[in-house]
This record gives structure tokens, sequence and C-alpha cells, in this order.
């Protein structure tokens, strides 16, 4: 026989339907070899800092004890786990019962994104057609996909039980919260693999396995809130097996049965349900839209309300929720307030505890907002690499209405998130003290610091008029100078003009001190001339084509 | 007479070290349909973003109507519609939304034509953007392009991605567009839409336009083709005046001969006996070879390379 005919013959060994899952599993380590690494890196960083941090602001064990009551009582243990341990709080312990929960939120979210990136979202662009008509089985993809989990998630738990071991803390409990790390992400990863064949888009995908995530995570928040140690509802929840398994407390694995359990079904559903559907079909169908636009959606500024929409919804409820989380913790606040360490006293405004601690909270909610309005002024880098921008323009839109529009949209969603969350973080923080005040004088806080926000919009109007390369970075970089500043100002001793960079920093620090309205005109007048000198900029500068 | 719709006269553009327009020279009057023609590279987007108000050209004059595209784009566009080769929608909007908003930032949308428009080219105005292909996206912004009353429309190879009968629907649209009055400048690089289509062409090439006029003037500038199965040996019709490219295959003879020199070879050719004989005027194709000759040897070494390595 020729060597000729024998490379047109199929061999046996090319034939099941796993076929080619070594050469994908390697071309995915090798399309994420920047993406994973990072992951797992940022997780080890957040160990590495927590050892670090802990023993920062309470430099003795008995330090610490003061500032239990933070994770034990109930609001506590919602965004943290069931407080396990902490009647005899250590480093380790704390770490466990304060922050292993954020470990195992990230290995899930690594694992969601990873799935969907090789599964749907290769589909739904018709890439996997591509590596389909190759030698590829029909079960590659998928398990090259789960494969490629493994290693991600098995790195992350060497990772985190490492360097818990490193902290110094008990063997037993730092290879625990690596397993659990591990599983956690796993088991995600076959959720995911199970939403990937439901959804025609991997956008949907993720976002259900996101779903599945938030349920876990409420269900668990709400189960631990009820007693210390978990409830039964607890025990629905993955998250909540993860922290049942109490680290450097109860140091038991059989919780983490569960989590195989779940990821054995999830895995084995998603192969059954693949070799169920033909390759780019979903197993919910997908819902037509509107075939005719409505009627506000044909001016320039309909279209940017609607393309801002989403976004500013999505940060807008995140940021609330955040607010609401915070001003609940006030009175847990302002109860430890006598045993906490000086250093977190010193955060919150020192003597006036309460008020010290919401004027933080309009700070903190105010940097996150102009998080919001950095990210959202870029849709108008995107629009424009993206070609969007110039089928809009070549209409009888004018580049001021259009990047006005944008601009006008992104400042309404600011000015609304900043006067939601103030009102409900003042209803919330009256909730727990019972003080009625606390709702006006939080919301005042809160609407004290829109003009510094909007300083932001005009910042990033100035930047894409004239410079849009630096749109992001420089953006970006005032946006971390007002959360340096913000959590840090006091603390740190930080240089006045760093201080002063930020437009936090300028409005009077209500309520500890009275409103002053000049510094608001101040900052009210400089949004304004940022903004018109950007709109000038953009009608000077030429419409950047694609790539 | 009336004055031109587009007028260029010594267009420059350059991009840092590359000069992407050279000196174009472009005229596209009042109610006809102007092919612009080129490869990939030439140019022919960039003159469209010029004529847009996108792009601000480094030298030369450019007028729309008129006026100036930089400084009167927004008055400008009211009179036109653009649909680009690529179309991006945004994903989350769906083609009927999209369509009706291009229309409506145009200033008026004909419901009527829309409609009829949606069901000629076969589209589902229900379905998200990121959904659609790219001949669907394209169809999109032709629809929307289409639907909208105005007098100039500038296409920058409008039906990339379109299959072959849409391409027909596409070809009546545009001439229901003419008989319409609308004027439009289609750039293009698939030579037989052009050619059915444009009243004039320009052809352009390294940022200069290298010939324009109709395509029977063009047509008289370059030579037919000639394929006939001959009786004897025609070998020597190869030293007529005007005749190139002589060569025998299989049996047949293939020449090309200048467009004023037919007759005599016809002549000749019936001398040496014809079996059969097919002629055909020079496809855009050629027209457009003769103008980028010059990169003709560097592909036949690419083929002779292929070859060997075979």
């Amino acid at each position: 026989m020729t060597t000729a005919v024998a490379r047109h013959t199929p061999t046996r060994a090319g034939s099941g339907s796993l076929t080619g899952t070594g050469t994908l599993v390697r071309f995915m380590l090798r399309r994420d070899r920047f993406r994973l690494p990072a992951w797992v890196a940022g997780m080890g960083l957040f160990v590495v800092y927590v050892g670090v941090a802990l023993p920062e602001v309470a430099p003795t064990e008995e330090a610490l004890a003061t500032t239990v009551p933070i994770f034990n009582q109930p609001v506590g243990r919602m965004f943290t786990g069931p407080g396990l341990g902490l009647d005899a709080p250590t480093y380790e312990r704390f770490f466990a019962a304060g922050y292993v929960l954020y470990l195992f939120l990230v290995a899930a979210l690594m694992s969601i994104m990873l799935v969907a990136r090789h599964t749907r979202a290769e589909e739904q662009s018709g890439r996997a057609e591509l590596v389909r008509a190759n030698v590829v089985g029909r079960h590659a993809g998928l398990t090259a996909t789960l494969v490629v989990s493994l290693v991600a998630n098995v790195a992350a738990a060497v990772v985190v039980a490492g360097l818990a071991l490193a902290n110094g803390f008990a063997t037993t409990g730092s290879l625990l919260v690596g397993a659990a790390t591990g599983l956690v992400g796993m088991t995600f990863a076959g959720v995911t693999a199970v939403t990937a064949q439901l959804s025609e888009y991997s956008r949907s995908a993720a976002g259900l396995a996101g779903a599945v995530l938030g349920v876990a995570f409420v269900l668990r928040a709400l189960g631990d809130m009820v007693r210390v140690g978990g409830s039964a509802l607890s025990w629905v929840s993955p998250l909540g097996w993860a922290g049942q398994t109490g680290p450097y407390v109860l140091d038991r694995w059989w919780p983490l049965l569960l989590l195989v359990g779940l990821l054995a079904l999830t895995v084995a559903l998603a192969f059954w349900l693949q070799s169920r559907r033909d390759l780019g079909a979903g197993l919910l169908a997908a819902r037509p839209g509107r075939a005719e636009a409505r009627p506000w959606l044909g001016t320039p500024l309909g279209l940017a309300a609607r393309l801002q929409r989403s976004s500013g919804l999505a940060w807008g409820v995140a940021i609330v929720a955040l607010g609401i989380v915070d001003g609940l913790f006030t009175q847990a606040l302002v109860d430890s307030a006598a045993d906490l360490p000086d250093l977190l006293r010193e955060m919150f405004g020192g003597e006036t505890m309460r008020d010290g601690y919401l004027t933080f909270l309009a700070v903190l909610v105010g940097y996150v907002t102009s998080a919001y309005v950095v990210f959202a002024v870029q849709t108008l880098r995107t629009e424009e690499a993206r070609g969007r921008a110039e089928a809009v323009l070549a209409t009888p839109t004018s580049r001021t209405a259009w990047a006005g529009s944008h601009l006008a949209v992104v400042a309404a969603w600011a000015v609304l998130i900043m006067v939601a969350a103030g009102l409900l973080t003042g209803l919330a923080a009256a909730a727990v003290t019972g003080d009625g005040a606390l709702v006006g004088a939080t919301l005042l806080a809160h609407l004290n610091l829109i003009p510094a926000v909007l300083v932001v919009v005009g910042l990033c109007a100035l930047l894409f008029g004239w410079a849009p390369v630096l749109l992001a970075p420089v953006a970006w970089a005032l946006v971390g100078v007002m959360v340096l500043v913000g959590n840090f100002g006091t603390l740190l001793d930080l240089p006045r003009w760093l201080v002063d960079l930020s437009p936090l920093s300028h409005p009077a620090q209500v309520p500890v001190e009275d409103l002053d309205v000049a510094p608001l005109v101040v900052l009210l007048v400089l949004a304004a001339v940022g903004v018109a000198l950007g709109i000038l900029g953009l009608g000077r500068r030429q419409v950047l084509g694609r790539s | 007479m009336t004055a031109p719709v587009i007028h260029a006269a010594d267009l420059v553009k350059r991009f840092g070290s590359t000069t992407a327009l050279d000196g174009l020279d472009l005229t596209v009057e009042p109610g006809e349909v102007h092919g612009f023609l080129g490869p990939n590279g030439a140019g022919k987007s960039t003159t469209m973003r010029i004529l847009l108000g996108m792009l601000r050209a480094d030298g030369g004059t450019v007028e729309l109507f008129g006026a100036d595209p930089w400084a009167d784009a927004v008055t400008l566009h009211r009179r036109l519609a653009y649909v680009p080769g690529d179309v991006e929608l945004w994903p989350n909007l769906t083609g009927g939304e999209a369509i009706d908003l291009f229309a409506r930032l145009r200033g008026s949308l004909d419901r009527r034509r829309r409609d009829e428009l949606v069901e000629r080219f076969g589209l589902d105005p229900t379905k998200k953007a990121r959904t659609y292909s790219k001949g669907n996206r394209q169809k999109v912004a032709l629809i929307s392009a289409l639907a909208s009353p105005v007098d100039l429309l500038l296409l920058d190879e409008p039906t990339a991605g379109l299959d072959p009968l849409m391409e027909v629907v596409f070809q009546d649209c545009i001439r229901e567009a003419r008989a319409a009055g609308t004027t439009v400048l289609l750039s293009s690089h698939i030579l037989a839409q052009v050619e059915v289509l444009a009243d004039r062409i320009s052809i352009i090439r390294e940022g200069r336009v290298v010939e324009t006029g109709s395509l029977r003037d063009l047509r008289h500038m370059s030579r037919t083709t000639i394929v006939a199965d001959t009786v004897g040996d025609p070998a020597h019709l190869a030293q007529l005046p005007g005749v190139h490219d002589l060569r025998t295959e299989e049996g047949h003879v293939h020449l090309e001969v200048d467009g004023d020199r037919v007759q005599p070879v016809l002549r000749e050719l019936a001398d040496v006996g014809v079996r059969s004989l097919v002629a055909h005027p020079p496809t855009l194709e050629q027209l457009l070879m003769r103008h980028y000759g010059d990169d003709l040897p560097a592909r036949d070494r690419a083929e002779q390379d292929e070859l060997e390595v075979r």
C-alpha cells in the first residue's frame, strides 16, 4: 500500500465522538494563556492580601475579636457565610468566615465565562462549525472545555491552598478552602455546560448560569442569616455546601461530596442534551423582537437612551443594592463602635461614627457611579470604532446631537443612580437605627456629590472630543484616584494634591459638615465646560473608521 | 446644464505616511448611476467618507450639491442615504428597529415602501441584529436607504454578502431609484453589477481616477476578444496590426483585437476558414486588467510558484 492511499483512509483512531479533544484542549489553553492565569493570580493575591491586611488592621488576635461584630451579626452573615468559629476568632478563622465566600464566587464566575466562551460563543459565531468540519468528534468541544475548566480550577485550588498555608494558616483548613474553591468552580462549569445547551446565545448561556449563581447566593445568604452556622436553607445552595465545610473550625470534607454529585449530574445532563440537538441550535427558542421601532426610537436622544438602557439599569441596580446593604450595616457599626480598632473607626469619621459612616457611604456610591460614567461614555468609543457612529452621522444627525445625547443620557443615569442610592440607603439606615431623620441626611449627602460625579462626565467628554485614545486610561486613572482617596484619604495620610485631584474631595462632608453651595457651583461649571469643549473638539476632529 | 451632484477635483487624503487619495477627480451628474470601480485599497471608501464629511480632505476641492461636505454635513445628509460595505448594527436591536431608526434619523420613512422592501428582500425584521448574517445586515441598511426619499444614494459595495437572487432585487431597486430621478454613486468590485447598472463609470486605482466615461466609451478604447475554431492555420493573424495575445489551444485560436481593428481581422479569419466563432466585448474585468496590468507579472509569478509546489 502506498502512502498516498493511506493518507486518505480514515483510521479507526479518528472516528470517536471525542476525537480531537487533545488538540482542542491545547488550542483553548493557548487562547486563554493570559486570561486564566490572571483569574488564578487574582484569587491568589486576594488570599495574600487578607493574610497581610488582617494583622495590619488588628495587630493581635485579641484586637481581632473586637471586629467580629461586623461579620457576626445577621447582615454580616448574609454577605460572608455561616460565621463559624467567630466566638474564638483567629486570623485563619476570620479568613474563612469573612472572605472565602468571595473566592468561591470568583472561581464560579471564572468557570461560567470560560465555559460560555468556549462552547456557545464558538457556536454562535460559526467558528465551532469550522472546527467540527475537521476530524473532530461531536463531544470533543464540550469535553475539551471541561478539561480546560478542570485545569483552571485545579490551578486555583492549588494556588489558594498553597498561599493560605504560606499565610501560616492550618493545613487541613487551607487544603479544604482550596478544594472547596476548585469544586465550586467546577460545579458552575457544569452548570454552564448545561445552560450553554439551552440558549442560542452565549450571553444568555452565561446569564442563565449567572442567575443560578445568584439564586445560590441568595439562598445561602438567607439561610446563613437565620442563625450562626447556617440553617436548612443554607444546605440547598452549592455555595452553602462549600461554606459548611467549616475550614479551620469544623474541618469536614463530606459536604464537598454534594458538589461532586452536582458536578457529575450537570456534566451528564450537558452531554445528554448536546447529543440531542443540532450544532448551533438551542433548546430554548429565540424570542422574536419588534418588527418596527417604537415611536421614540427615531431621534439621537431616543437611540442613546436605548443603547445606554441596559448598562444604566444594571449598574444602577447594583449600586443601589450596595447602598441598601451598607445602609443596613449602620446599626451594627454603631453598636460595635466602641470596640472597633482605631484604624477602622478613623476611616468612618472618628467621634461621630454614624454620620461619618454615612458620609463615607455617599463617597463610595459617588466613586462607583463615576466608574459607571466612565464605562458608559466608552460606548461612544465603541460606536465609533465599530462604524455604527458613522452610520448614524451619515444621516442628518450632527456630531453635537449624537455625542450630546449620549452624554446627556449618561449624566441623567448618574443623577438618577445617586438619588435612588441616597434615598434607599437612607431608608435602610433609618430602618435599622429607628431614626427617621437619617433618610433626609443620607439623601442630602448623596445629592451633595452629584456635581462631582458630573465633573467626571465633563472630563470624559473632553477626552473623547480631543484625545479619544486617552479616554480609557485617563478616566479610569481618575476613578482609581477617587477610590484611593475616598477609602484611605485620612487613613494613609495621602498628599494634598492627590486628595484634591478627586472631585469627591471638594464638596462639604455632609452630614458631618453643613452643606456648602460654593464648591458645588464650581464643580458644575467645570462639568459644563468639559462637555462644551469636548463637543467642540469632536466637531473638529475626523470620525475614526473601523479597525 | 445642471450642476453636478458630486464634484471632486485633485482630492488628496493622507493617513500618516500612506497616501489614500492622490489627486482624485470625480464628477457625478444628476440622475445618473455612476459606477465607482477599483480594487480593495484603491481609495473608494476613503472617497465616500470624505463625501460624508467624516474625513477632511488634505488637498483639492470637493462639493456635494454645490456645498462643502465637511462644513455642511448635517444639511447635506438630509438629501442622501449611505450604505457601507460592511454594515454594523446594534446587537440588541432588531433589524426592523434599525431600519426605522435610520430612516427616521434621515427625516422621513415611507412605511408602505419600507414594508414592500422588507418583503422583496425577504428579511425577517423581528430578529435581533446579533443573529443576522452579513448579508442580512446589508439588507437592513439597503432597505432603510431605499425606503427614504433622497436625492443621492452613496452605496459602498452595498451587496457584499447578498445571494444572487437578492442581487437581482437590488438591481431592480436601483433601476427604480434612477427612474425616480435619484443619483447613485455605486462603488463596487462586482463588475457584472456595475456593467448592468451604471450609466458612467470611473475606475480608481491607487487614489486616482484613471479612466472615466460611459461603458461604451471605455469599450471603444479596449479590445474585443475572439475565440475561433479554424480550418487552416491562423498563426499569421498575429502579424496584423492591433492583434494581441494570439495563442492556440486545442485547435481553438484565442486573440484580442483593438476596437477599431476588428474588421480586417474578421476578414482574414474568414479566409482561413471558420467552423465556429465567439466574439465578446471586453468585460470590466479586462478593462481593469489593463489598468492594473503591472500587477499581472506578480500574479503570474505566484501562479508559477504554486504549480512548482504541486
